[in-house]
């Protein structure tokens, strides 16, 4: 891993003179999430599977069959290489300074990520808990479901500003602001 | 275009997120003849109707599919994943 792109976070330049107060739709930009691809070798795909899900303090997100990243904004990367080290027939490799996190929640979430994604994003068809790569504003991402009104997005770090900048004119009109969290 | 594709594993997708191959065809045994490989590697039907080809859910899953269309109506009959067609028939 990188320890230089890992520390100065890809959105820095973007994100500064955005002081103000958070508002009800807004961006929260993790600023150092632990990030794993873990793809499961050829007759250990249900292995890993049932392996990952127990693993605490981390969220699975689908990518394609066999393919999952981790994501973990109160781990650090050791602690969760150590514990998916364990798993036998997957390869894991950290990802952490090559992936941003973003987590964009508010009441016009949904408008605004229609008009960056096609995928339908209603409650019955993308529940909570539910996530996917899909194109985001011409960017291949994956966008998971957290709550409500609550979506994850995991960029390519060389993408993220761009996708950054089209979420928010996206977010204009319904006054998105954003702004580096922690976790 | 037939513009929605239902990829079975990342469900129903614009046309963008994907990129398009070309016809599925099946691939000569290696010890066919040149003649064969020549066919199969440069000549090209070019039918008009219902036909199959290859898909790459390049943004999504990343999977080859096979998508069954057909060039003049832009129906979509059946998406399956390349890997398990070529599974089932070995």
């Amino acid at each position: 891993m990188s320890l230089t792109l890992y520390h100065r976070h890809v959105l820095e330049d973007y994100l500064a003179g955005f002081g103000e107060k958070a508002n009800p739709n807004h961006i929260a930009v993790i600023r150092r999430p632990a990030i794993f691809s873990i793809l499961a070798h050829r007759a250990h795909e249900a292995a890993v599977e049932d392996a990952l899900k127990p693993v605490e303090g981390v969220h699975l997100r689908y990518c394609a069959p066999d393919e999952w990243l981790v994501v973990s904004t109160t781990l650090g990367a050791a602690v969760i290489e150590n514990r998916l080290g364990e798993i036998a027939g997957a390869s894991i490799v950290d990802q952490s300074d090559g992936r941003a996190l973003l987590r964009i929640h508010g009441p016009n979430v949904r408008k605004i990520l229609a008009k960056c994604v096609a995928v339908d994003l209603h409650a019955d068809a993308f529940a909570i808990g539910t996530s996917a790569n899909m194109l985001c504003c011409h960017v291949s991402v994956n966008l998971a479901r957290t709550g409500a009104d609550t979506f994850e997005i995991v960029v390519p770090r060389s993408f993220c500003g761009s996708l950054f900048e089209d979420v928010m004119e996206m977010g204009r009109e319904f006054a998105l602001t954003a702004a580096f969290a922690d976790s | 275009m037939a513009s929605l594709i239902t990829c079975p594993h990342c469900g129903t997708r614009p046309k963008e997120e994907f990129s398009i191959r070309g016809a599925a065809l099946k691939r000569p045994d290696p010890a066919a003849s040149e003649k064969d490989w020549h066919a199969y590697v440069y000549l090209r039907e070019n039918p008009k109707g219902r036909y199959q080809e290859y898909w790459h859910h390049a943004a999504g899953c990343r999977r080859w599919l096979i998508v069954e269309r057909d060039n003049v109506t832009h129906d979509v009959f059946a998406v399956s994943d390349a890997a398990a067609v070529r599974g089932a028939s070995e």
